[in-house]
């Protein structure tokens, strides 16, 4: 602390900042280094391994600065966040320096407890509250699509920086959760330094009364989206998340929109969802979309797992990846060009990587049409290639647990 | 030159009859249709001896004496031989059939696909469009010219009566109805003519270069080049009348609760494996009005043995008449009728020539470029357009012959679609004027100079990129 006291703040921040664009972007050679960027917040850490139950390499970073904020209080707020260091920034150039939320209590630690009791019932609820994450989405810009998708990256950061050019420093202060687990943080060290000798006056029993009813309210919260997760996938055609991504149920409260994953993806076929797919719950989620030209999830490709911060998305190897089952390809003999004898057309069975789609002679019948073995996991290739319009003959649906 | 056909021995004591290149180019004007004769042919027919067929060793009459000669009359074929005609060369041009076009015709592969790039740029031009510039302007010629990505229908008879016009009026010696049934070769192996089979008998042509258009590559096989064969699946496409082609750049309702349709996410989830029968939307339409082509995949068989392709004869037939009745079945088809199956069979792949350079489906991928460079095919499923190298018309070994057609020398996977009907007028044209190219030089197929090939197909319309 006396070494980094010497050296400028401000200077401190525009390093961190810097360094976290380059992770980010990512500029480094190394394709998995922008999760590691999401992975230096003990929030995100905390909850999601609590939430999937295993906890990675990662999860060192974060104890090193868990463990630092335990020590000076809000530490990474005031030398490493680079979503503070532009807040700050913002707050400065602020319209007005309004401070009538300073009476407001300490909203961010109770998000963080809201959220750490849900993630013990599998769904971390307001993961997706965590300034990294907020601060990382927008990087995603250059790989949306369309402007919905455009908006959707840019709406959480857009939203903090715009209400702090109003409140000033609201969000930092009293929202933010990892300020609020910092805070946490550093009390219980001190409890435990001081040991706990005084009795409980009736504020800190108000704020053990505030705790329990945020976790109990975690607890509820997490059941019951995980309950209604569970029952979209069940009824969803179409809902279709990125390779690696763990059951819907939990899904989308393990992902914290950090859109890493939009990101990687090469052929920009990973959407952040509008709601239509998964609801409110999954707003702003990773869903994949077959609606650009010759754009499919590639053979050759396993980026989006490699990213994820929170194990959302299970990390796979290419081998493992190319077996994760996406979703499953239906023909639809009623449009498909080959079985009613339209056209000369097996594109789906060329495009197909996995040798799972086979224009097949039906004897019976006499005429062919596309069968689809069990090889296929959804990459959407014939999708993507089948010239029909403006419905596709063979797509990729949710394939609906057994 | 004539070393093997006047080889001595066993030879039949026919009459050696030589005609003459103008009195081959049209019908005979001298009208004996009436008169009968008793006659008895002088021939040697086979005989058995030791309990084996034996074909006696015999000499056979000349029919043509040419420059270039192309063995099949599809559209690489035709291709071939006007545009080595318009260099001035002697051109024959031989098929099998009573027409012209090939399977573009008499197969009814009535789409001409793939034109176009992956941005709807047309990349097929040369012989082909010329070819379809004429259909333009007839009267049900052709549909969907300039939109793609919907690719052009031709009608069959206009496209026959084309293609006849064209060689009536070129000067190509042409001989229908005469099958291709084996290459003369020399003592050094270079093909030096190809021998044919039709109601005047057993025939030879010689010519300086052979060109096999056969599609099966029935010559250069004969000539003892090497070839990779290949079975895939044998259809045959038929014409279906009272019938309109469903338009489905269109919405439609589901009104039919059995066959939903899938138009909006979440609605008519196709179960796996269900099979349909044709709903009465079947086949695509045609320049002739309520009539539309019904395309069939068919069964995977051997274009190469005469039990299968009697047995696809036979059966698709009956399996294509059935399918009819299916669709009369739906409401508001009850008036649609078979209007004709294809005279041939829809042959994909038979044999694929080992070339002097094999096409591979990587060269697709990757976007080779070829500095031999003869043309494009237009992009297909998730081939993007590719360059057509001349290498892949030369046989890596036999002289004095050259492919062109779908049995060039690429792999299965490229074959499927270099072997359909626009880039095998790709191929033939530059076959064609490739063969030219040896007589004005003097030289072997695989030793033309390329630039010259590439500046000649310019000069006739194609495009090189």
């Amino acid at each position: 602390m006396t070494l980094l006291g010497r050296i400028p703040r401000r200077l401190i921040q525009l390093t961190c900042f810097v360094g976290a664009v380059v992770l980010i972007w990512p500029v480094l050679p190394w394709a998995i280094a922008p999760r590691f960027f999401q992975q230096a917040s003990p929030f995100v850490v905390l909850a999601s391994s609590l939430a999937a139950r295993s906890i990675g390499v990662g999860a060192i970073l974060a104890l090193i600065v868990g463990v630092a904020s335990s020590f000076k209080k809000r530490w990474f707020c005031l030398y490493l966040c680079p979503t503070g260091f532009l807040l700050e920034n913002a707050s400065r150039t602020g319209l007005r320096k309004t401070r009538w939320w300073s009476k407001c209590p300490p909203f961010g630690r109770y998000v963080a407890i809201l959220t750490l009791v849900g993630a013990v019932a599998g769904y971390p609820v307001l993961l997706w509250m965590d300034p990294l994450c907020i601060f990382s989405s927008p990087f995603a810009l250059n790989k949306t699509t369309n402007p919905i998708s455009a908006i959707l990256v840019c709406l959480g950061l857009g939203v903090l920086v715009g209400g702090t050019l109003i409140f000033g420093m609201l969000w930092c202060v009293r929202i933010c959760p990892l300020s609020g687990l910092q805070d946490m943080l550093f009390s219980i060290r001190k409890a435990l330094w001081t040991k706990l000798t005084a009795s409980a006056s009736s504020r800190k029993f108000r704020v053990a009364r505030r705790a329990f009813f945020a976790g109990a309210g975690g607890a509820l919260l997490a059941l019951w989206a995980r309950r209604i997760g569970a029952a979209r996938y069940r009824t969803s055609d179409t809902l279709l998340r990125p390779p690696g991504a763990v059951p819907e149920d939990r899904f989308t409260g393990l992902c914290i929109r950090c859109n890493n994953c939009v990101h990687a993806c090469p052929t920009k076929i990973i959407y952040p969802d509008t709601g239509h797919e998964a609801g409110l719950g999954g707003f702003a989620a990773p869903i994949i979309r077959f609606d650009r030209d010759y754009k499919y999830c590639l053979e050759t490709c396993n980026a989006c797992t490699q990213v994820c911060p929170t194990g959302a998305l299970t990390p796979l190897g290419l081998q493992q990846k190319n077996k994760y089952i996406i979703g499953e390809a239906l023909a639809d003999n009623n449009v498909c060009l080959t079985a009613l004898g339209k056209k000369e057309c097996d594109a789906c069975e060329l495009a197909c990587p996995y040798d799972a789609v086979k224009i097949t002679w039906d004897e019976e019948q006499y005429i062919a049409y596309p069968v689809v073995n069990e090889k296929c996991i959804g990459c959407g290739a014939c999708e993507v290639v089948c010239p029909t319009t403006p419905v596709k003959a063979i797509r990729v649906w949710t394939q609906k647990p057994a | 030159m004539q070393r093997s056909v006047a080889a001595g021995g066993l030879f039949a004591a026919g009459s050696l009859v030589r005609v003459s290149s103008d009195q081959a180019g049209g019908p005979s004007t001298n009208q004996e249709t009436a008169r009968t004769t008793t006659q008895s042919e002088t021939r040697v027919p086979a005989a058995i001896f030791d309990g084996k067929v034996v074909q006696p060793r015999r000499e056979l009459p000349v029919l043509q004496k040419t420059s270039i000669l192309v063995v099949g009359g599809g559209p690489a074929g035709t291709a071939a031989a006007f545009s080595a005609k318009r260099l001035g060369a002697d051109v024959t041009l031989v098929e099998r059939y009573g027409y012209l076009g090939g399977l573009a015709t008499g197969g009814l592969v009535l789409g001409i696909f793939p034109l176009y790039d992956r941005d709807k740029k047309q990349v097929i031009f040369g012989i082909g469009e010329e070819l379809m510039k004429k259909l333009d302007v007839l009267k049900f010629g052709i549909i969907d010219r300039s939109k793609a990505p919907v690719y052009p229908t031709i009608d069959a008879e206009a496209f026959k009566y084309v293609l006849a016009d064209m060689v009536l009026d070129s000067g190509i010696n042409a001989y229908l109805d005469c099958w291709g049934v084996d290459a003369i070769v020399d003592g050094k192996g270079a093909v030096r003519g190809a021998v044919f089979e039709s109601k005047s008998g057993r025939k030879a042509i010689l010519a300086d270069i052979v060109i096999d258009c056969s599609g099966d590559g029935d010559i250069y096989a004969a000539a003892g080049a090497a070839f990779e064969k290949v079975k895939t699946n044998i259809g045959l496409i038929s014409r279906i009348g009272n019938i309109d082609e469903v338009d489905l750049t269109v919405g439609r309702g589901s009104e039919d609760p059995e066959h939903p349709v899938t138009g909006k996410p979440g609605e008519g989830r196709p179960s796996k494996g269900r099979v349909n029968d044709l709903n009465g939307h079947a086949g695509n339409s045609t320049p002739a009005p309520h009539v539309n082509w019904l395309n069939m995949k068919g069964p995977v068989g051997d274009a190469l043995d005469i039990a299968d392709l009697t047995a696809m004869e036979l059966k698709h037939r009956r399996g294509t008449w059935g399918n009819v009745e299916k669709l009369r079945q739906k409401p508001g088809n009850e008036q649609v009728f078979l209007a004709e199956t294809a005279p041939q069979l829809g042959v994909r792949l038979s044999r694929l020539l080992d070339g002097v350079k094999k096409l591979t489906v990587e060269d697709i991928r990757s976007g080779a470029k070829f500095k031999d460079v003869i043309g494009y095919s237009g992009a297909y499923a998730n081939a993007p357009e590719f360059q057509i190298p001349y290498g892949s018309l030369v046989p890596a070994k036999v002289e004095n012959v050259l492919a062109a057609g779908r049995c060039i020398s690429a792999d299965f996977e490229v074959a499927d679609i270099t072997r359909l009907i626009p880039v095998c007028w790709v191929t033939g044209q530059a076959a064609g004027l490739a063969a030219a190219l040896c007589i004005q030089d003097k030289c072997k197929p695989r030793n033309v100079s390329v630039t010259k090939l590439q500046n000649l197909l310019k000069q006739q319309g194609a495009y090189l990129g």
